[in-house]
């Protein structure tokens, strides 16, 4: 997929937001867009999931498939979760079971029988991403989708976004906490001065490029280790896993 | 089900779910019960219906741009990123269908006001004579919901004048340069409005599909 020269403003008397923005992304890419606030991120990764038209420019080659998670999912709908998943399911023309195996997987089966506006923020973004989900998307654009997510779904959103980059789909994501900064393979696009400029591996490092070690440890000893390791200077995030699965 | 009409369903449910359903609903009760305080006398009914589907292309404009507007617009973005282009379609499947039924409820009133029962004739003149009036509300409608016009109240005074702009114009006599609701009344107290019929069909919808089709033109650049 392939942004092209692409400028963009929202008037014809508007600033430009961005101007001969190049993006290339292949297959199983995982990019994230960072950049200060107002600069036009929101901007970008709605065009690349065709959201907005570029005013100059091309997008081309975007999969067929996108699914789009908003910054701000628009909670202020009268349907409780699990109508909203069955229409948005049914728009997607996937099977209800999609609804069960995304709720449970971003921790969100309790609120099924919830109706949106009293969703905490938290939560309705889980509907957000879980909508973008529904469909096995071969581009999908998460705009800030770590803000507010409780600790196990934000372990659990990078496994997912792997597992889409690994069966060849694009992942685009706007991120300010860092949370994918550990990512094996991440791509990093910077949004600054109307152009878009991929930063160095080595830029988010130091010197040294990162490799990614997983250590499976008896729960009553990770606190201890990940205090080590980090003391030594590396970054650690660390994950329950049911039993059998550190054994394989 | 495709996933034009799976949107459409969702739109519509979520229209009836919220409040915004009701308005246009009351103020077409509201203009029922003045139009039919007293019976239809028999022979008045062609007249009757040319009255109430002109009337009504206001009420219907503003059904169809409240279900528009219904939707957040972070939504309609989900939308969107689901179906593309055909999001727009299916917004009009939805709206066209709410109006269907604000419609089915007028031309039910008007039925249940005449001296005389019905002749085919005049059921016929009834479902056609709406068909035109939802068209006109539709484009209408859609024309004035957000996605085009931000402000509330520019949108207000666009859908009232407009509607105002119709009168005016077909008061003239001019047929072409409006969709002729006054043409609609005139032709039917006179009663030529059948003879008439391919010609004003003609008329009635060249200016809704000119609508619509700027309205799909104007959305490319208004998500």
């Amino acid at each position: 997929m392939r942004i092209a020269s692409v400028s963009f403003r929202y008037g014809r008397r508007d600033p430009w937001v961005l101007s001969d923005a190049d993006l290339v992304l292949g297959p199983g890419d995982v990019a994230e867009v960072v950049g200060p606030n107002g600069t036009g991120k929101s901007t970008l990764l709605r065009l690349a999931a065709g959201l907005l038209r570029p005013v100059r420019g091309r997008v081309e080659g975007r999969p067929r498939v996108v699914g789009y998670a908003p910054e701000r999912f628009p909670a202020d709908q009268p349907f409780t979760v699990a109508a909203y998943l069955r229409h948005m399911a049914a728009v997607r023309r996937v099977t209800q079971d999609t609804i069960g195996h995304w709720s449970e997987r971003l921790g969100m089966d309790h609120l099924l029988g919830r109706r949106l506006p009293d969703l905490s923020k938290g939560s309705a973004h889980k509907v957000g991403l879980a909508q973008a989900l529904l469909a096995e998307p071969g581009l999908l654009v998460l705009d800030e989708p770590f803000a507010g997510l409780d600790a196990a779904t934000r372990a659990e959103l990078p496994r997912i976004i792997g597992e889409i980059g690994a069966r060849g789909g694009i992942v685009v994501v706007s991120d300010h906490q860092g949370d994918l900064r550990d990512f094996p393979g991440l791509r990093r696009f910077e949004v600054r001065d109307r152009a878009v400029r991929e930063l160095e591996p080595v830029e988010r490092a130091g010197e040294e490029p990162l490799t990614v070690l997983e250590v499976a440890v008896p729960a009553s000893r990770a606190a201890e280790l990940a205090g080590r390791l980090r003391a030594e200077g590396c970054t650690v995030r660390s994950t329950a896993r049911v039993a059998g699965e550190a054994a394989e | 089900m495709t996933s034009v009409i799976a949107l459409a369903r969702f739109r519509v449910a979520g229209y009836v779910a919220s409040h915004r359903a009701l308005q246009p609903l009351l103020a077409l009760l509201a203009l029922l019960a003045v139009l039919y305080a007293t019976a239809v006398p028999t022979g008045q009914e062609i007249a009757a219906t040319a009255d109430s589907a002109a009337m009504l292309v206001p009420v219907l404009a503003w059904a169809a741009r409240g279900l528009l507007d219904t939707e957040p617009d972070e939504q309609r973005s989900v939308a969107l990123s689901a179906m593309g282009t055909r999001e727009l379609v299916s917004g009009l499947l939805a709206a066209f269908a709410s109006l269907l039924v604000l419609t089915a409820i007028a031309e039910a009133a008007l039925l249940g006001r005449l001296t005389t029962a019905p002749t085919t004739g005049v059921l016929l003149t009834g479902v056609w004579l709406h068909l035109l009036s939802a068209a006109a509300g539709l484009a209408l409608g859609a024309l004035t919901s957000r996605p085009i016009l931000r402000s509330p109240a520019v949108s207000t005074m666009a859908l009232i004048f407009g509607y105002l702009l119709m009168l005016m114009l077909s008061l003239t006599g001019a047929r072409w340069l409006t969709v002729p609701v006054m043409g609609w009344m005139r032709d039917a107290h006179h009663g030529v409005l059948l003879a008439n019929a391919p010609l004003l069909t003609a008329q009635s919808v060249l200016w809704p599909a000119i609508g619509l089709a700027a309205y799909t033109w104007l959305r490319r650049t208004r998500p």
